[in-house]
């Protein structure tokens, strides 16, 4: 039992008679202000999921950043603004084992912010869960008080792209180099094919703090969106971009399906080069006991249905317009919780320590 | 009785006969003539969005300055040019059969509801790094149609022999009527006919392909456009849809 479980007991005790509460609220002004305060320490109505199952709703959060496949941009349909990808699909298949379970038709209300909030929302409390292709392993501080479900896609990892056939070769020259030594630190061998390039990375993302941690003989580019990351390169501003880092999944759709100019790092044999190798996963409150067993079994279930196979399988392997499947299986958003619209942003050059 | 009097009671009786007929007569002509302005109102704001396109595909601009009160302008110019009725003179305007009462109350419900659609869809027009974004004619003339249907008893709607939507399917009279429209040339004119025993008027208003609809549902057939449909093949002045407009009669 977690101590939130624990502490709805322990009030439940307390106050049996409901009446008293009442009373005492009857002459504490201010006692909705009191009662919220105590049930960020203790949850008297009960644990996330009775919460979650109660109010017909969970509240999830979205990039709005597209990490297309997992996001795509949202686009207007025959009925309104949707948003769709893998983890729309995601996250519609986990509501409805949810409704499932809570016995009554549960909603998901998706909020879509900057990826940078996410993480502060769902600290907060404003987000019962998110997603966004996000890696389960990334060492970073701001990432403190959140915990990962099981994966939902396996295989994923920071990898970058570029458009200049120098540096691609030049990167599969420096890993070549780095394999002469095997018993050297793999981390740091990695990121030494890159020494001496332009890196462009999403602020706060993985491939940030990757470069971040890794990448010293480099100059960074922090972007607070991929399409910036492009923009910039687009307009040819110094210093110029060599490589974009970032998911790998997002990266391959990207040069396979709209930015064809641009090519991954590859090595020798042709697969991709991973910097580091992740799998993404639901984020929850780290103290949501109850609820990340629940996320995890839900998770579980559509992976043994083959569910999660197929899902990832349509997205990332079939041919396919994303505003169709928007209009047919998209979902829709509040709006009024959204930025005012969704803004690219710019790339800035991180000043070197 | 002479038949001076036999005259004038023949004339009594058929003007008393009469009067229903005429009243129901000049209520359809109001009820048409309103039709024929809600279908010309739609139309027009699907082409201030095709005007449009091109800035709200923009990806290099964030905030577009595609407002909901500079669509009701251009969605007002527009239709006073179509039409020769100016949308922001109209409550002053005297009701008439050029701008029967029913018009007079629906239009600006219609033009109300065509905005709240642009205003919704603010978040999505805006985005910036994003090119397509599927406010096109067709999905806005979808929700704006939906909204004044829910709050009006007169139904709009879009419609088409082959069209991508299935809500927008056609019916069994739509489906006749285009498909003798499709046999027809291109004719600034539409169709009025009572159904439902007299007790509803549907008014169909064709559309037409203009030369930008054709990226999506031009050359070469069976190619996927940009939001993943197959194109249709058409040409420019092909027979694209049309607007159904289904009022009652007799409520007043």
């Amino acid at each position: 039992m977690g101590l939130s479980d624990r502490g709805a007991i322990l009030i439940r005790s307390r106050w049996r008679n409901p009446l008293w509460p009442a009373l005492l609220c009857l002459l504490l002004p201010g006692c909705g202000l009191l009662i919220d305060a105590v049930e960020q320490v203790w949850p008297v109505t009960g644990s996330k999921v009775d919460i979650i199952c109660e109010r017909e709703r969970v509240q999830v959060g979205l990039a709005m950043e597209p990490f297309r496949p997992f996001v795509f941009p949202t686009i207007w349909t025959d009925e309104g603004a949707r948003v769709t990808g893998l983890d729309v699909e995601l996250i519609r298949a986990m509501t409805e084992e949810l409704s499932r379970r809570c016995g009554r038709p549960v909603v998901p209300v998706l909020h879509l912010v900057r990826f940078r909030d996410l993480f502060r929302l769902l600290n907060e409390g404003h987000l019962d869960w998110f997603v966004s292709a996000v890696a389960t392993n990334t060492p970073a501080p701001t990432r403190a008080g959140v915990a990962y479900s099981l994966p939902y896609f396996y295989g994923g990892g920071i990898s970058g792209i570029t458009t200049s056939s120098d540096v691609l070769h030049r990167v599969q020259a420096n890993v070549q180099e780095q394999a002469r030594h095997p018993a050297a630190d793999r981390l740091a061998a990695t990121s030494h094919a890159l020494d001496g390039l332009t890196v462009a990375v999403q602020a706060e993302t993985s491939a940030y703090y990757y470069a971040e941690a890794n990448l010293s003989a480099n100059r960074l580019l922090v972007c607070d969106s991929l399409p910036a990351a492009f923009e910039y390169a687009d307009a040819q501003t110094e210093p110029r971009i060599d490589v974009i880092l970032g998911a790998q999944p997002v990266l391959e759709y990207m040069v396979k399906r709209v930015r064809k100019d641009w090519s991954p790092l590859v090595r020798e044999n042709g697969l991709p080069l991973f910097l580091t190798k992740a799998d993404y996963g639901v984020v929850v409150a780290e103290d949501s006991y109850r609820l990340r067993w629940l996320v995890n079994d839900l998770l579980l279930k559509l992976e043994e249905s083959g569910r999660l196979q197929a899902m990832r399988s349509r997205w990332l392997d079939e041919d396919y317009a994303f505003p169709r499947r928007a209009s047919l299986e998209g979902l829709p958003f509040d709006v009024e919780k959204m930025a005012a619209h969704y803004i690219q942003g710019s790339c800035r050059l991180k000043p070197a320590p | 009785m002479n038949s001076r009097t036999a005259v004038s009671v023949i004339v009594v009786i058929l003007s008393v006969l009469l009067q229903p007929l005429s009243t129901w007569a000049v209520e359809r002509a109001e009820v048409e003539e309103t039709a024929r302005l809600l279908a010309t109102l739609l139309e027009s704001g699907r082409a201030v969005i095709e005007r449009n396109q091109a800035l709200i595909d923009n990806p290099h601009k964030g905030d577009k300055g595609f407002t909901p009160h500079l669509f009701e302008q251009q969605l007002v110019q527009e239709f006073r040019g179509k039409t020769g009725i100016d949308l922001a003179a109209l409550p002053a305007a005297p009701a008439s059969i050029v701008i029967p009462p029913l018009a007079k109350e629906l239009l600006p419900a219609l033009v109300q509801a065509s905005r709240d659609v642009v205003k919704d869809a603010q978040v999505v027009i805006n985005q910036r790094g994003i090119g397509y974004k599927n406010f096109i004619p067709a999905t806005w003339g979808s929700q704006a149609s939906a909204r004044f249907s829910t709050s009006s008893h007169v139904r709009l709607k879009q419609t088409a022999l082959d069209a991508r939507n299935p809500k927008n399917e056609p019916d069994e009279y739509e489906a006749s009527v285009l498909n003798w429209l499709s046999a027809r040339p291109r004719a600034e004119a539409f169709v009025s006919e009572l159904t439902e025993e007299g007790r509803t008027l549907r008014v169909v208003m064709p559309i037409y392909y203009a030369k930008d609809c054709l990226t999506c549902h031009g050359e070469p057939k069976g190619d996927l456009d940009i939001s993943g449909y197959p194109k249709e093949g058409h040409r420019e002045g092909d027979l694209a849809g049309a607007i159904t407009v289904t009022a009652p009669l007799g409520t007043r």
